[in-house]
């Protein structure tokens, strides 16, 4: 699964330690999900779509292999 | 819907169960008792007390230390880590159930070349076993943060 979370994050504005602290994680797991080590849970994904103000099929999109 | 109410009151009783962790603070804690065992366990080498019952406590205490820093939350506990514990936890099971067949098989062959006459099988003992899965889970747990870091 690809994600535009680092792209996502500039629009804002934040650095990872800001998004990480809104949405209530560490800043190691926005990280690991930027650099696709890790797939975050749905409860995650919509906290950071309430963030974006986007759905969350806007900054995660599967891929072939998916 | 009594039946449905008791059966989420237990699962409810049961996740509580499965996801209690001790706090941060008592990583150090847990550090603090590990490390006051070992240093106690070979200075008892060195001076020679040899009590069973003294070096069987300080085993066990060693063991402990190690649990309470296994089960005590990271600074922020979160979703991530949840998903390294998990994945450190089911590592270190499969190493431990392979380490306990085949290292005493390894004890065995290893003393059978050396020494056919002497060369006898034998179990691992608990303190191994548990000693074998606490590192185990512990090294994995670290690595698997540090790459994530």
């Amino acid at each position: 699964m690809k994600n535009t979370l680092k792209v996502e994050r500039a629009i804002l504005n934040l650095t990872q330690e800001e998004l990480a602290q809104k949405i209530g994680v560490s800043r190691q797991t926005i990280n690991s999900i930027e650099t696709n080590r890790y797939v975050p849970s749905t409860v995650l994904s919509l906290k950071l779509s309430m963030l974006f103000n986007k759905p969350v099929n806007d900054f995660f999109t599967l891929e072939l292999k998916d | 819907m009594k039946t449905q109410r008791f059966c989420d009151g237990e699962e409810r009783r049961l996740n509580w169960l499965i996801t209690r962790k001790l706090p941060n603070t008592w990583k150090r804690i847990g550090w603090a008792i590990f490390i006051v065992s070992l240093v106690l366990i070979l200075l008892n080498r060195f001076i020679d007390i040899n009590h069973i019952v003294f070096k069987s406590i300080l085993k066990n205490t060693m063991l402990v230390g190690l649990l309470i820093v296994i089960i005590s939350k990271e600074k922020i506990e979160d979703e991530l880590v949840e998903n390294l514990r998990s994945k450190a936890f089911s590592f270190a099971f499969i190493m431990g159930v392979a380490w306990v067949l085949v290292q005493p098989l390894l004890n065995y062959l290893v003393s059978f070349l050396i020494k056919p006459q002497d060369a006898n099988y034998q179990d691992l003992g608990d303190f191994q076993i548990l000693w074998f899965l606490l590192i185990i889970y512990l090294t994995i747990f670290w690595f698997l943060k540090k790459r994530n870091s």
